[in-house]
């Protein structure tokens, strides 16, 4: 059955079809929220959130965009939500343009990114390293990025203006990329 | 040399902004013609873009339990 379909029967209340819906995205939604929030525990927290939102409100799902655009939404909200209670919101430093750009430190990286799969403590230096990003840079980077979303999709999924999307990308990627220069410049 | 180093800053600056969309206008033009001929420039969109790719290939998998955990959660059966 395809998507569509499994959300008009979940709308009708079958139960069967919303089990599937959530088998369908329960892996995606899963990944993200740890690319957001770097914590299983916290993924997991969120994931399930996320999901208690799509059952209760799955009759107001219009179809008018992705299910899985809908879902990328509530995660980032959520995330959003928890690193403002945890006081993690600001980062002073990202007011200075200038200083996100180290052209001092450029270095030829020899490093292959699939390294990454078998290595837990590069896996770690990554985490450290987004974990320094305000949550709504992350999530603009994870968004754009990693899950290849449009500049559009994004800005409409955290409610920014292109140019204010376009601004926290090139700052998160400059920042990122400093983070990693630390490591990779000398490999 | 100075002029260079303020051509690679913004070069830097505009890599960090539009990689991975259109590039055609004519300041990316030259910025194109810009990074063929800068080592520096090109070790810097090279990293830019490693970075991102460590990010994407970084990912994790949903365990058996978490899923049980979820379904119980919803009170939904399999």
């Amino acid at each position: 059955m395809d998507e569509l379909k499994l959300i008009e029967q979940a709308q009708l209340g079958d139960k069967k079809a919303l089990t599937e819906l959530v088998k369908l995205y329960e892996q995606t939604v899963f990944n993200f929220s740890f690319k957001i929030c770097r914590n299983k525990e916290k993924a997991e927290h969120t994931m399930q959130e996320t999901f208690l939102s799509m059952v209760k409100n799955i009759k107001q799902f219009s179809g008018e965009s992705k299910l899985s655009t809908w879902l990328y939404r509530v995660v980032s909200n959520h995330c959003l939500m928890l690193a403002r209670s945890a006081g993690k919101y600001e980062f002073a430093s990202f007011e200075d343009e200038d200083a996100v750009i180290d052209e001092k430190s450029i270095a030829d990286w020899k490093v292959a990114p699939d390294k990454i799969t078998e290595n837990n403590e590069l896996k770690d230096f990554l985490d450290k390293a987004i974990e320094k990003l305000p949550a709504d840079y992350r999530i603009v980077f994870m968004l754009r990025d990693v899950e290849g979303l449009s500049t559009e999709e994004t800005a409409k999924m955290v409610d920014l203006t292109i140019p204010a999307v376009k601004s926290r990308l090139h700052r998160a990627r400059a920042f990122l990329r400093d983070e990693l220069n630390e490591r990779f410049k000398y490999e | 040399m100075s002029e260079n180093k303020s051509i690679c800053k913004d070069v830097m600056a505009h890599i960090c902004d539009n990689l991975g969309e259109e590039l055609n206008s004519l300041k990316c033009v030259s910025i194109k013609a810009h990074l063929e001929n800068c080592e520096n420039c090109k070790h810097y969109f090279n990293s830019v873009e490693t970075t991102i790719e460590f990010y994407k290939k970084y990912n994790v998998t949903i365990s058996k339990d978490a899923h049980n955990r979820l379904m119980e959660c919803l009170g939904l059966k399999e």
